[in-house]
């Protein structure tokens, strides 16, 4: 006999528990082994509701003179009974339920976006990205090498941070054996390939733009928001392998961990430059390019808007000066 | 023969008597100096008034009959700078202390004139006019607080290449002694104990200086010290309108470093120095070019100024590519952000500007930083470091550092000094 309809237990969340088919009404709830629907709740009466057509053909689910009551929600009062449509919700001690007839909507469908990239997190996708973060590692350690270069040393500096990126993906690895039972170390090591990417893709950016607008502190900035956006990434990425959160749990987990590092790193920036330092920082960068492609100011123009420069040194020594006795 | 031998001994006997009047002469002008002239000199202690006890100690001198006291102003530069802590004991040979004011100051030279309400005994005259080099001096003086000494020494001349005048007194000055007089043998003052550089090289300061202070304030009614610290703003306000006034001009010599040409020793008081690292290991080559004044005004313990330096160094490559090339330029471009005298009491933080700048000869990196004196208004210490671009293996950075300038001046030496920066393409 196909089921009328369903009896869904739902959790404080309104996620549906446990589903009980309905054959047939009327049909009896409550804590008796006698029920059609069994309620494991210290809250519920052994009989404690009956769910049935009345006189006019309503589907109405009354109380049986139970202890606590029925209420269409915790923000509802006592009922003696409730008229129940498809997808009427109604609560019996601490017990949330729901009645589905087999004919409910359902929303449309969500379409799996993640199932195109799953190769992504194939373990060769780890080694591919591994060994390119490795060269670029060693690259970078090359062109920093002003002395005669040898494979020592480009490679030494390289092999330990790939080192501290493997113990890092390890460690995530065994967060995700802990809490989704699967390892996942490959996953791991490219979502960290991503983010030492990221980092280096944000620093070589950062230092070009600053090296044609040296007035706009971009490096700054990217130093702040730009390694927060890749920190969030990391994290969410990470999660996505080591917990069995949503993406919106695992999206606002990255967000909160990236706005809180994001937070700490501006409030010490604050606490550093209101703190009174006689060093004097040449900021700047220079880079091999064509200087026809550089935009420039003229010496006066240089000149005039040094007196910005003296505005704010008067500001600063009147202000000091205030605190002066 | 027996004629040769008596006029030898007699010979002999003559000059072994000479040399022991000379000596007998030489100890005894100096004790008769320090006969004469000691009750004269005077060590003065800087008292911070909360403890009682000293702060600092240095010698001065009586130079006028109504009792004006001469030293040196970094002797008493903590009065000038916080009257409400400190004040000023002078000492003479009767071992009383009586309290002092200060009654006038050129910081430039390093001196000062107190008062206190005692009458001398005598004071000490000047010797203004030029002395032989080599003319025998006696420096007096309280070196480490020890009690008055007296230091022989001699006289060689006035330095070259200085800014401000100073006599070089080849003679052991220590600390103490400063404000102290160096007599000749007559007693006058030719110069007043100022600084020493060790291993006998020290400085005084001229006699013409000090009788241009004593007349400025002969007739100054005592003045609250905290006034003076203006006069200290406006006195180095007043010489480097002075001496920078012209500097970097047209007229500035060059030197070349590869395809740079650059400025160098823009007047006599800068010496400059040159060197360049070229090791088998090294796949670069720097060459440097250094210049300075030597000259600084003291203006507090934590607080010097009236230096000028800039340092030119181009560095080039056979064997970098411009990638490593660019990082080591990179990297010699922020280098050197040393911390410098100054305390938040004195100076304020450091705030810099940093542009892409066309020149005649091509395009550079500018970054200009500069703080301002917090107790002297109107003044600054500045450093402006520029970087060129364009050239795949060659660069150059060069930076100006100017202390106790006015920001006119900043900004006249800055646009100068980027003129004066050519290169062959």
């Amino acid at each position: 006999m196909a089921p009328l309809g369903y009896i869904e237990i739902l959790d404080a969340k309104g996620g549906v528990i446990e589903r009980v088919s309905v054959d047939s009404f009327p049909i009896a709830i409550g804590r008796a082994y006698s029920n059609d629907v069994i309620l494991n709740d210290p809250y519920v009466c052994p009989m404690h509701l009956a769910v049935g057509p009345d006189e006019e053909g309503r589907l109405i689910a009354r109380d049986l003179n139970s202890v606590n009551g029925l209420r269409a929600d915790v923000r509802e009062k006592r009922v003696p009974f409730l008229e129940l449509h498809s997808g009427s919700g109604f609560l019996i001690g601490h017990t949330q339920l729901r009645y589905c007839s087999v004919d409910h909507p359902l929303a449309a469908t969500v379409v799996d976006r993640e199932n195109g990239k799953s190769r992504l997190y194939s373990p060769y996708v780890a080694v591919i990205a591994g060994a390119a973060i490795f060269l670029l590692l060693c690259l970078d350690a090359y062109l920093s090498t002003v002395e005669r270069a040898t494979i020592a040393t480009v490679v030494t500096e390289p092999l330990a941070t790939f080192a501290m990126l493997l113990i890092w993906s390890g460690l995530w690895a065994l967060a995700s054996r802990i809490i989704v039972s699967r390892f996942y170390f490959p996953q791991h090591v490219a979502i960290a390939c991503g983010a030492v990417a990221g980092f280096f893709a944000l620093t070589f950016s950062s230092e070009w733009l600053e090296f044609f607008f040296p007035f706009v502190p971009v490096i700054w900035i990217a130093g702040l928001f730009g390694s927060a956006m890749v920190v969030a990434a990391l994290v969410y990425g990470h999660l996505k392998f080591a917990s069995a959160l949503r993406r919106s749990s695992r999206f606002w987990a990255a967000l909160s961990i990236s706005a809180a590092m994001a937070g700490v790193s501006a409030i010490s920036d604050f606490a550093s430059r209101s703190k009174f330092s006689n060093v004097m920082e040449f900021t700047g960068t220079v880079k091999p390019i064509d200087a026809s492609w550089l935009p420039t100011i003229s010496i006066d123009q240089y000149i005039e808007r040094s007196r910005k420069l003296q505005q704010d040194l008067d500001t600063l020594a009147q202000k000091a000066r205030a605190t002066q006795p | 023969m027996k004629k040769y031998i008596f006029s030898a001994v007699l010979l002999l006997v003559f000059l072994l008597l000479a040399q022991g009047q000379i000596r007998a002469q030489g100890s005894g002008a100096t004790q008769d100096i320090f006969k004469q002239f000691s009750d004269r000199v005077v060590k003065i202690e800087v008292v911070e008034t909360g403890s009682a006890a000293k702060a600092s100690v240095g010698s001065g001198f009586y130079a006028s009959a109504t009792g004006l006291i001469v030293t040196n102003y970094h002797v008493v530069s903590k009065i000038i700078h916080t009257p409400e802590r400190y004040l000023i004991d002078v000492i003479d040979r009767s071992g009383q202390p009586s309290q002092a004011t200060v009654l006038g100051v050129d910081v430039v030279y390093d001196l000062a004139v107190l008062r206190t309400g005692r009458r001398p005994n005598g004071y000490l005259t000047f010797e203004t006019k030029p002395v032989d080099q080599g003319t025998r001096l006696y420096s007096l003086g309280h070196p480490r607080d020890l009690g008055l000494s007296i230091v022989e020494g001699t006289y060689n001349g006035l330095l070259k290449h200085t800014l401000y005048p100073k006599v070089h007194f080849t003679g052991s000055l220590n600390p103490g002694m400063s404000g102290g007089p160096a007599l000749t043998q007559a007693g006058a003052v030719v110069g007043v104990n100022v600084a020493t550089e060790g291993e006998q090289i020290s400085y005084l300061v001229p006699a013409e200086r000090v009788v241009a202070l004593l007349e400025k304030t002969a007739n100054t009614q005592d003045a609250p010290a905290k006034s003076f610290l203006t006069e200290v703003g406006r006195q180095i306000y007043a010489n480097q309108a002075r001496y920078l006034a012209g500097m970097f001009s047209q007229a500035t010599p060059s030197v070349t470093l590869g395809p740079y040409s650059l400025p160098t020793r823009p007047a006599e008081f800068f010496r400059c120095w040159a060197d360049a690292l070229r090791r088998k290991e090294l796949p670069y080559v720097a060459v440097t070019h250094d210049c300075s004044t030597d000259d600084y005004i003291f203006v507090s313990s934590e607080q010097s100024s009236g230096i000028v330096r800039f340092y030119h160094q181009m560095l080039s490559t056979e064997k970098l590519n411009p990638l490593q090339f660019y990082r080591l330029y990179s990297n010699q471009f922020q280098a050197g952000n040393t911390a410098v005298f100054g305390n938040e009491e004195e100076v304020t933080p450091f705030r810099c500007q940093t542009r892409n700048v066309r020149t005649q000869t091509g395009k550079l990196k500018a970054v200009l930083c500069a703080r301002q004196y917090v107790k002297l208004p109107g003044l600054y210490d500045a450093a402006f470091r520029v970087a060129t671009i364009g050239a795949r293996n060659v660069g150059l950075v060069t930076t100006l550092s100017l202390s106790g300038a006015s920001f006119d001046n900043v900004q006249l030496l800055t646009r100068r000094y980027m003129e004066n920066i050519k290169w062959r393409r």
